[in-house]
């Protein structure tokens, strides 16, 4: 136990970063520990080993080579390689994320929530949207959407989406009307053309 | 008025931190001096911890011109010779990890290879002197043992056994505890020593 203390203490020995009470117990360890004082004379060849390495010089035309760079960094500051924080380019993208989503909004098919907003009262039923998709879309375009709603049980409920007064011209979800689970039956006059019916009210 | 005050004071008499408090204020003649004075420590350091001389020109230049582009981010009254140093150990330690990722890494095995060449030359008795070949070699053969050793214990060793930096300024380059400078210097010193053993049993018998 006592030889590896002294060995730990062997770097602030050689550099002399060491109090005058540890110089004198690693010595009095020296004198009675051969396997020590062997470890340590390797160690000091080590490092005289390292300390005769040749000093490298600088390249003849580091200087001029810096001075370039240096000048045309200050004469395009905007290329200098500033760091920024790392929270401008995150928020950034985030920023731009949004503008994007904002500025696709209108032409997005599906916006359940929309009508929801316009009216909370009038929850729009996801299924029947993801089936049934407005060609027309756009709220200037519907302009009696979700205007129509009963109360039924205390809440209100949208009973059509849509404005009545004049026709709705409906995409039917192709796959859907494979499966079956949309016909163009319904209690009002319809017309199905392949997979676009336009029913009128 | 104080030198670093007069804008007519020599610049060759001025002290590294007032020529860098002169380089944050644009003063065009200060900068090329400091380079001057500390461009041979630069390129030896970073030399020295990559074992590279190519790289390390490349890497010498790229610390001056951080320190320009950085020059209103010195603090005034802080050594300069720590906060170069800081750049300078942060580009190797960048260089390192890079050559780590891109496995471009010096390989034990090489460095045994040049130990086995190395270690019976330095021995033969027959050698009245060691030539410049085996001088060479034997260099060669230390600086490939220094990169062997790992970054976080390299550094330290580089800055304290070939740049001569205090613990202290070691512990303010690389941003860590005294004691930790210490242990570090220790470990590293106790890895070279078994990496080069052969060499040193070599060149211990008698």
């Amino acid at each position: 136990m006592k030889c590896a203390q002294v060995r730990e203490l062997f770097g602030a020995y050689w550099d002399d970063e060491i109090t005058q009470g540890e110089r004198e117990w690693i010595e009095s360890h020296f004198a009675g520990c051969p396997a020590c004082r062997e470890e340590y004379e390797g160690y000091a060849r080590t490092l005289e080993l390292v300390g005769s390495l040749p000093r490298e010089e600088a390249a003849p035309d580091l200087l001029e080579r810096v001075l370039a760079r240096t000048r045309r960094a200050a004469a395009s500051p905007d290329r200098l390689p500033i760091p920024r924080a790392a929270w401008v380019p995150v928020t950034a993208a985030a920023a731009l994320a949004m503008l994007v989503i904002a500025a696709l909004s209108p032409w997005m098919p599906i916006r359940p929530r929309a009508t929801k907003d316009a009216n909370p009262a009038t929850p729009a039923p996801r299924e029947a949207v993801a089936i049934l998709t407005p060609a027309r879309t756009g709220e200037s375009r519907m302009p009696g959407a979700a205007s129509h709603a009963t109360s039924r049980g205390g809440s209100l409920v949208a009973d059509s989406l849509f404005d009545h007064s004049e026709d709705v011209d409906f995409i039917l979800d192709p796959g859907t009307v494979r499966r079956g689970h949309v016909r163009p039956v319904s209690p009002h006059p319809s017309t199905v053309q392949g997979e676009r019916a336009v029913i009128s009210f | 008025m104080a030198p670093d005050r007069d804008p007519a004071a020599p610049i060759l008499s001025l002290s590294d931190e007032d020529l860098m408090g002169r380089v944050a204020e644009d003063d065009e003649r200060a900068f090329p001096e400091l380079v001057r004075r500390y461009q041979g420590r630069v390129t030896n350091l970073v030399s020295r911890v990559l074992n590279d001389r190519e790289c390390a020109d490349d890497l010498a230049q790229e610390v001056f011109v951080r320190v320009f582009v950085h020059r209103r981010n010195y603090r005034r009254g802080s050594k300069f010779s720590t906060w170069l140093f800081t750049i300078a150990a942060n580009l190797a330690k960048n260089e390192i990890r890079r050559r780590v990722r891109r496995r471009n890494w010096f390989s034990l095995d090489a460095l045994q290879e040049v130990l086995k060449d190395s270690a019976p030359q330095l021995a033969d008795p027959t050698e009245g002197r060691e030539s410049k070949m085996e001088r060479e070699q034997l260099r060669d053969a230390v600086g490939r043992a220094i990169t062997a050793v790992p970054e976080k214990y390299r550094l330290s060793l580089v800055l304290r056994d070939i740049e001569g930096l205090s613990y202290e300024e070691i512990a303010q380059a690389l941003g860590i505890p005294g004691g930790t400078v210490r242990s570090r210097i220790n470990r590293a010193r106790s890895m070279l020593k078994r990496k080069l053993q052969p060499l040193l049993r070599k060149e211990g018998t008698p």
